[in-house]
């Protein structure tokens, strides 16, 4: 199955190959000069003495990976459905809905992936001070725990909302939580103290903050970052279940 | 014969609104079945009801004898389902569309191509495998999906309106292919156009709010509600006598009048020429003969009434 949900992806990337090439190379440009840059003159030093466009680094990395999960998912999951293109076909495939659901997922997580490392290479060019290997092998496997998690939060906004509207005001919203909610580009530490100590425990900002910890500090906190591998795992399960309950099949 | 496919009470409710009412009845293997009735019968229902697109609420849908709602991954590898609605990705080409399906029933590529390619050309569609699916007409269109659904080789084949948007000569070749597969794979389809189910059937259920009120031949379904043909001799002048007399002559049914002309129906052709003897004396202007078909069947007036 994920094979062929692959090859309709490439296939679909074939067809929209200049204006895909576009977005991939445009989007950590216009993250870089519209997010670092800016924010470098307010914070130039992160509250652990980490210089900000390193520190802010692997956010920019998630919000490249969350806009072409977004992109992905909406397209194949929730366009596709409200529309009745393709998917019916889909789901009377010999395959449970779970497994479609982590079909789905598995193949924006391995798009985005590849989004990814092309933004890692163009933000490594802009960024001034030049980034170890380690940053270039740690960050696509959180990038990865991340992309899992996320895109289960966008394919239950697929399965709830029925119209274009109900989908997209959802997703600004996640995308605002997201960008300004979960420490991408403002520390914790500047947050409200209650406010911010609440926000850090959830599971997308733990994937970063712990991404960050291993990059910066060389450490990890293994019990925090199963929690987003849990709740991810148990997500999918359920989008499985809400997406046989909507398709009453 | 073997049931292809079972439904036992099946019952289907959309908000409060029964759609399919306690359905009981079995499809032959290798049949070919024609589902008509108005608009809202429940027709493209059954046909989601019996190829999981949609369960039901009550009864049970048996798929060569495997429990559909229980066994549904074993069931759904012998469904072919063809949508009314045209729904081929448009961003992807004939070709992908149908190669895309085939992956994800597991069909290795040789046999995928090999198969795709035999049936693109039963329907003539070669030239368009390579186009995008956004740059070709509907009626391409119905006809890639019908290879779509035949591409993992399903012994059951579902349709709801398989040849909407065709023009003839695609209607043709659609209708030579679906023939042919015909004993080899249980048919089942819904069709809006009369003639074509005249055409083109073992059997056929008619549906009226949710319930078959009809199932057989179409000899069968027109023996049993009304007579097999219709009559219409046009007289120069057709006095009162003769009306009277042609009435009253034996297999002669619902006999009617519209000035000159006499309308009757008869079960067997012969009644005609009794007709035509008993008129002799008379000067006629013009006859006809029609054998009464899936329209008359439909047409409320007969349906309901029938002749009597």
């Amino acid at each position: 199955m994920i094979k062929a949900l692959l090859l309709r992806r490439y296939w679909l990337l074939r067809h929209r190959f200049l204006s895909t090439i576009s977005f991939i190379i445009l989007i950590p440009i216009v993250f870089h000069f519209s997010i670092t840059k800016v924010m470098e003159n307010i914070l130039p030093l992160s509250s652990n003495n980490v210089a900000y466009e390193i520190w802010v680094f692997p956010a920019i990395i998630f919000l490249i990976a969350s806009s072409s999960t977004f992109a992905i998912i909406y397209r194949d999951f929730f366009d596709l459905r409200i529309h009745k293109i393709s998917f019916l076909p889909i789901t009377l495939a010999p395959y449970s809905k779970t497994r479609l659901i982590i079909g789905f997922i598995i193949t924006s997580i391995i798009e985005s992936f590849f989004y990814v490392i092309i933004a890692m290479i163009i933000l490594n060019i802009l960024i001034i001070e030049p980034l170890n290997w380690q940053v270039f092998l740690i960050t696509p496997i959180f990038t990865f725990i991340y992309t899992f998690l996320l895109a289960n939060v966008v394919v239950t906004f697929s399965i709830i909302s029925e119209r274009i509207f109900t989908f997209l005001s959802l997703s600004i919203i996640l995308f605002f939580f997201i960008i300004f909610g979960n420490g991408f580009i403002i520390d914790f530490d500047l947050f409200p103290h209650m406010m911010g100590l609440f926000l850090s425990y959830n599971p997308l900002s733990i994937i970063l903050s712990e991404l960050r910890n291993i990059l910066f500090f060389n450490n990890i906190d293994w019990k925090l970052i199963s929690i987003p591998i849990f709740v991810s795992v148990s997500w999918t399960w359920f989008n499985g279940n809400l997406l046989k309950r909507k398709l009453k099949q | 014969m073997e049931a292809s496919i079972t439904l036992k009470k099946v019952g289907k409710l959309v908000k409060d609104k029964t759609i399919l009412a306690s359905l009981t009845f079995g499809v032959e293997r290798g049949s070919l079945v024609a589902i008509i009735g108005d608009n809202e019968a429940g027709k493209s229902m059954l046909l989601k009801v019996i190829s999981g697109v949609e369960y039901q609420e009550y009864g049970q849908v048996f798929i060569n004898g495997l429990d559909s709602k229980k066994r549904r991954l074993e069931v759904m590898s012998s469904i072919g389902f063809v949508p009314h609605e045209i729904d081929l990705d448009p961003w992807l080409t004939v070709e992908q569309n149908i190669q895309f399906i085939g992956l994800l029933y597991r069909i290795d590529t040789e046999t995928l191509n090999t198969r795709m390619v035999q049936l693109a050309r039963d329907l003539h569609i070669i030239p368009f495998l390579k186009s995008m699916v956004s740059d070709i007409s509907p009626g391409i269109i119905k006809k890639a999906m019908v290879i779509r659904s035949l591409i993992h080789d399903p012994d059951i084949l579902i349709m709801d309106d398989p040849t909407a948007f065709m023009d003839a000569e695609s209607y043709r070749h659609t209708w030579d292919l679906l023939l042919r597969l015909r004993g080899e794979k249980t048919i089942l389809y819904v069709s809006q156009s009369l003639q074509e189910v005249e055409e083109a059937h073992d059997r056929i259920l008619v549906l009226e709010d949710g319930r078959i009120t009809l199932d057989g031949s179409l000899d069968k379904l027109l023996g049993s509600t009304f007579e097999y043909h219709q009559f219409q001799i046009e007289f120069e002048e057709l006095s009162k006598n003769l009306y009277n007399q042609l009435s009253k002559l034996p297999k002669v049914k619902n006999v009617s009048r519209i000035g000159n002309s006499i309308h009757f129906y008869g079960k067997e052709r012969n009644v005609f020429f009794d007709v035509l003897n008993a008129a002799t004396s008379a000067i006629m202007k013009d006859i006809s003969v029609k054998k009464l078909g899936l329209q008359d069947l439909m047409d409320a007036k007969y349906a309901k009434d029938g002749i009597h």
